[in-house]
């Protein structure tokens, strides 16, 4: 391989500054990198450990899988905890029940667990491993030493690590990955025979259980590896192959981290960027990602006088100060809080709405969004919060809500057994539960939704395996003495805001991104498991610790992304980036949300939807409740507000959906109502000027000349043949119907481009 | 497809030439390429159909098709046995009009999974053949023949009654729609209950005051302005709105399809003999499609396992007991599929129509604490007739108590390959998959059960 001087320059800057951050802190004694490796072995006294050894042997041969004796019930009258997460309760069942036959420690090859694995004895699970195997070696000896229980002391795994961390090949070449354990007494194990290995994109690459990556496709895939309860990732990065011109890259705009942190990954991927948008598109898409409303003709054709060369920087601090900021937003957080009259009355429903507007008018520090709700006290109805918890009346439905909500996690797997594919153990579970079990809600005085909402000094959650009530501790925070004290709640909030806590920042700045995006930098945008790797792990590291910086501002986190030249390039792609939906290299179009799109028809159209108990003229954006019943919205995917999931809400063009635009009742009767545009539109004498006024309301542009002959054509064909003023009058009126329809119904119309 | 391709990263894959196709004036409802209809040329497309009823919920294969009438009362349940037509076969007592049609079907009774006991993973197996990973989302087989065979005529190949499976507890896609293959081979989904009095398909018609005439013009108004932008040819779900704008003028234009859809046309007695529930409707909906040149039916008998009286009989709120099959979920079941036989058989289109009945997994044999069975995904009984599958046989064998397969046990992927031989689409048949790799109907070895045929 031939590098220039540069490239070799670059590179041991890189291995100097490497060393630097990696090993001098680390006194050059605790990186994997600098530990010898050794196989799979027996502990220094040269025995097998069951937690250490047995144990991983039988997850990797699937003896505890979900399938098999890790099942709720068991298999044939064995049941293992699930992959293992439980080693005391693993070595009771297979030492001492079913009188001992499943180990025999005086004649270890007659133990009914390796007669059965080996097939030696008739097996539903089949043979699991053969007699020559280390497995075997491994489960014999054990049993042959009197099969010891798993023993508090000895030293536990704390982490794993997939060698290497990042591939990048050309597709069809492979390569191997290694598992090393490091456990608590420094020892780092290679345990590649027993770990577990998932593509998390075959399109990019696919694995097999032994750990052999092959890369089948360009992008950016991973491979996780699991062992023993921990997990850790594998990046294989395949370039795009055409031939790009470095210029490309070079020439792009650099606003700001952003840009600089996604031309590399761009670089990297050999995907170059489309050039930035024209100024029309970018004041549509800028106004309906911050607003949800489509910019209206004046401030159309304002922004696209404007030879200010900051104009994008000024309109973009204008929206975001604007009301309809706040009414957008407001729905949005109203969303993830399920604000919705299906399990409120209408009064907490107002309350709770309030709350959350008053947030985001303040732009409240999302530390303190997230404390407001969590800490909520007093009568629903003077304090909006408070109705979180009487939508999640249950410790087990709040614990999981809440981390849905602002950790992007989901524990639902803990509830039963330890999380099969993260981290996350069954008593993390019933800890964090634990916070959440001293709520106590009382009916208030107020009325149809009035309930008080107090912090307590009793209830506990117990774990169900255990039976026992565990210290109340957020998932990786300090824990608190049950008996202390005081509003447990706090110490939840607390630890979301605690800058150890990696998942909390994350979580918001992953679904702000995914609004001005279309798509998370982890995706979905409230799944951030450790196995479900972000796009670009630097570039969302860096906007977290700008966030962080920020004081954790949401409007600083939009402005930083809508400044950017990546967030403001053009949707037209090249033809070496059109593959590409991840990395930015072009804006993806998106169907306009339900509700937004209902608001740009009426807006557009002039004749506001009515909706029943709400004022004229109400939009969409504005109503503080899913409840509000509209044929149209449901079929454009209007989430139901029941449970906390990014995936209520569905983008998804459908049949129903063209249906609904060609025949159904909400776009036809606002045509030809008697206030709509085309009524209006209908008295001008220009055809020119119709022309030139719809386009502008409806797609941000004036119309191009090749469409501009094409409408005045269809215009004047439909006077054809007449003379009598009434009948001319209602044959243009009905073609500016016709023009607006095929306006309201375009691509450019519905989508956000 | 509401919920599912919110989880999903679905790969749409030849673009361009599906676009091309469209341009090119000659449209198929889906917009299938020139390539594309060339390879359909090649399978040797029987005129067959398919109706899929899904079990949502997972029937109990004791308390329906595999009654263990000699196991301990813990096991063998409330209900009793009873003789079919066929000799030799006994089904429940809960299917009285089923057991007068057992000539008709053939019952596999030793179906099993091994992955994670969640309504979810069932769901994807059972209706795809395989269970989900690596970020890949298979195909539901309703979208594979739509894929391989294009429709037949204006009237949708693929339609999806009432509604798609919606929350089932494991948050996972369940199968229903065209994962790889692309949005465009999704099914048409009814969105509606069939069995409310005023249903009709929302907006099927123009209002009155739009002409012919005026409808010209505004297609030819949103044609001008669709074609004057590029900003829209990368994008797949772009190029789903033109396909869904399509088959929305596909289904208006034709009267045909339009009638299918309207049950009112059917006399109060057959309604009645269907039963007035959404899922007797929608068979009924059902057979009248079929009848009407759709080619592929997929009907959920339930759209959740929560706060609604389903297959899912653990016992305890908010699920069903197994107290509430007498009542409610098996004469529902009986009702619908027996008329569903009846008619299809009496019309001559049993020949030519493959009917599928299962849900994702059986029940635990052992009744719990609540009088309910939990999730079992190590035996249960699929229901296959129609086409070229015999009727009044029995494939396979569960154990004494139901546990397991005793004999000849069958996979979630058997299943689809018996679906899809049958369907008259050879199993060696590559699919694309992403970056264009194909993928086969079903992995290679997987045999469809030769026993019914």
């Amino acid at each position: 391989m031939n590098y220039s001087d540069r490239q070799q320059r670059r590179f041991w800057l890189w291995l100097y500054l490497g060393l630097v951050l990696w090993g001098v802190p680390a006194g050059l004694s605790v990186g994997a990198e600098d530990v010898s490796v050794e196989p799979i072995g027996p502990t220094a006294d040269g025995r097998w450990s069951f937690r250490n050894h047995v144990v991983p042997v039988l997850t990797r041969t699937g003896c505890n899988m979900g399938a098999c004796h890790g099942s709720a019930a068991g298999k044939n009258g064995l049941k293992l905890s699930l992959r293992g997460y439980a080693p005391e309760i693993d070595h009771a069942v297979l030492t001492r029940q079913a009188v001992g036959r499943r180990v025999n420690t005086s004649a270890p090859a007659e133990s009914l667990l390796l007669l059965k694995a080996t097939g030696a004895l008739e097996h539903g699970g089949g043979r699991r491993f053969d007699p020559n195997s280390l497995e075997y070696r491994i489960i014999s000896e054990w049993i042959a030493d009197g099969a010891p229980a798993p023993v508090e002391s000895e030293p536990t795994i704390t982490r794993i690590e997939a060698r290497p961390r990042s591939i990048s090949l050309p597709v069809g070449q492979t390569q191997t990955l290694q598992v090393l354990a490091t456990y608590a007494d420094g020892r780092c194990v290679d345990v590649t025979r027993w770990a577990r290995f998932d593509a998390t994109d075959i399109s990019v690459a696919k694995v097999d259980d032994q750990g052999l990556v092959t890369v089948l496709g360009p992008g950016e895939g991973a491979i996780s590896v699991g062992f023993s309860g921990r997990v850790d990732l594998a990046r294989v990065t395949v370039r795009y192959p055409a031939e790009v011109d470095a210029k490309l890259f070079a020439q792009a705009p650099r606003v700001n981290f952003i840009d600089n942190l996604n031309l590399a990954k761009l670089q990297a991927l050999n995907v170059p960027p489309s050039p930035p948008a024209d100024d029309a598109a970018f004041l549509r898409r800028a106004s309906l990602d911050t607003t949800g409303s489509l910019p209206k003709v004046d401030d159309v054709n304002a922004f696209l006088a404007d030879p200010d060369p900051d104009k994008r920087a000024k309109l973009i601090d204008r929206l975001l100060a604007s009301e309809a900021y706040v009414d957008f937003w407001s729905y949005k957080w109203s969303d993830l809080l399920l604000v919705s009259s299906s399990k409120l009355p209408a009064p907490a429903v107002w309350s709770f709405y309030r709350s959350v507007r008053d947030a985001v008018r303040e732009n409240l520090p999302w530390d303190q969004f997230a404390r407001r709700v969590l800490t909520a006290q007093g009568s629903t109805l003077s304090n909006g919060w408070a109705n979180y918890f009487v939508l999640h009346r249950d410790t087990i439905d709040l614990t999981e809500s809440t981390s849905v909500a602002f950790l992007g996690l989901s524990l639902t797997c803990a509830r039963c057994h330890d999380h099969p594919l993260e981290k996350w153990t069954q008593d993390q579970y019933y800890s964090m539960a634990n916070l959440f079990s001293r709520v106590q809600l009382k009916d208030g005085p107020g009325g149809a939704g009035d309930v008080v909402v107090a912090a307590t000094s009793e209830g506990e959650i117990r774990h169900p395996r255990r039976g026992t009530v565990l210290p109340p501790q957020p998932l990786e925070g300090q824990a608190l003495a049950i008996e202390a004290r005081g509003d447990r709640r706090q110490a939840m909030a607390d630890w979301l805001a605690d800058p150890a806590n990696p998942y909390f920042d994350k979580a918001i700045v992953n679904r702000v991104w995914a609004q001005f995006f279309g798509r998370g930098l982890v995706h979905p945008e409230d799944d951030l498991r450790a196995t479900n790797p972000a796009s670009d792990p630097a570039l969302f590291d860096a906007l977290v610790a700008d966030f962080r910086a920020s004081g954790r501002d949401v409007k600083h986190l939009v402005k930083q992304i809508m400044n950017s030249g990546a967030y403001q390039r053009s949707s037209t792609t090249r033809s070496e980036n059109a593959a590409d939906s991840r990395f930015l290299s072009h804006y993806v179009p998106r169907r306009l949300p339900a509700e937004v799109l209902l608001d740009a028809i009426d807006l557009v159209t002039e004749v506001p939807t009515a909706y029943a108990g709400y004022p004229r003229g109400w939009k969409s954006l504005q109503l503080p409740d899913s409840k509000v019943e509209s044929a149209f919205l449901d079929s454009f995917g209007r989430p139901v507000r029941e449970s906390v999931c990014s995936c209520e809400r569905s983008d998804v063009p459908s049949v129903a959906q063209a249906l609904q635009l060609v025949n159904g009742p909400t776009l036809n009767e606002k045509l030809r109502n008697e206030q709509s545009v085309a009524a209006k539109l209908g008295r001008l004498p220009s055809d020119d000027a119709v022309a030139d006024f719809l386009f502008r309301a409806a797609l941000g542009r004036p119309p191009l000349p090749q469409e501009r002959a094409a409408v005045l054509k269809g215009l004047s064909d439909a006077n054809a043949g007449l003379t009598d003023p009434a009948a001319l009058m209602k044959a243009r009126r009905e073609a500016i119907e016709d023009l607006t329809w095929g306006l309201l119904t375009s691509k450019e119309f519905l989508f956000n481009h | 497809m509401i919920r599912l391709d919110a989880r999903s990263s679905v790969h749409f894959c030849d673009g361009a030439s599906r676009r091309d196709f469209l341009h090119a004036g000659s449209l198929s409802l889906l917009g299938l390429s020139l390539g594309q209809a060339a390879t359909v040329g090649r399978v040797p497309a029987k005129e067959m159909n398919c109706i899929l009823l899904f079990l949502v919920g997972g029937p109990s294969q004791i308390d329906t098709w595999d009654p263990k009438p000699d196991a301990p009362s813990e096991v063998r349940g409330p209900f009793s046995p009873i003789a079919t037509r066929v000799p030799g076969i006994q089904i429940s007592q809960l299917f009285p009009r089923m057991a007068g049609q057992m000539d008709k079907v053939s019952l596999v009774r030793s179906v099993y999974h091994t992955a994670t006991a969640v309504h979810d993973t069932g769901h994807q197996m059972m209706q795809t053949g395989r269970l989900f990973s690596g970020g890949l989302e298979h195909p539901h087989m309703g979208c594979v023949a739509t894929y391989l065979q294009r429709a037949r005529g204006e009237a949708p190949p693929h339609v999806l009654i009432p509604r798609p499976i919606g929350n089932t507890g494991g948050n996972l896609p369940h199968g229903q729609n065209a994962g790889y293959l692309g949005k465009g081979f999704d099914p048409f989904v009814l969105n509606a209950d069939p069995s409310t009095p005023d249903f009709q398909v929302p907006n099927l018609l123009p209002p009155d005051y739009i002409s012919a005439v005026r409808e010209s013009r505004r297609r030819s108004f949103r044609a001008t302005v669709d074609a004057s932008i590029k900003d829209f040819e990368a994008s797949a779900d772009a190029r789903l709105l033109d396909a869904n704008f399509q088959q929305a003028y596909s289904i208006m234009s034709s009267a045909r399809t339009r009638e299918a859809f309207d049950l009112k046309q059917e006399p109060d007695a057959v309604r009645d003999r269907y039963g007035r529930t959404r899922f007797g409707q929608s068979c009924l909906l059902g057979r009248r499609l079929i009848e009407r040149g759709v080619r592929f039916v997929t009907i959920n008998q339930f759209e959740t396992v929560f706060n609604e009286l389903t297959w899912d009989s653990h016992g305890s709120a908010p699920f069903t007991s197994v107290a509430d099959y007498p009542t409610t979920i098996a004469p529902n079941f009986d009702n619908a599929y027996s008329s569903l036989l009846e008619d299809l058989a009496q019309r001559g289109l049993l020949e030519s129509t493959v009917v599928l009945a299962f849900g994702e997994f059986g029940r635990t044999p052992k009744m719990n604490p609540a009088g309910g069975r939990d999730h079992h995904p190590n035996c249960w009984t699929a229901l296959m007739a129609g086409g070229p599958i015999q009727g009044g046989r029995v494939v396979g064998a569960s154990d004494e108590i139901g546990f397991a397969p005793k004999d000849r046990p069958v996979t979630p992927a058997e299943i689809a390959a018996t679906t899809f031989h049958a369907l008259g689409l050879p199993l060696d048949t590559d699919l694309p998959g992403p970056q264009g790799r194909p993928i086969p109907l079903v992995d290679r070895g997987v045999e469809p059960i030769h026993e019914l045929f």
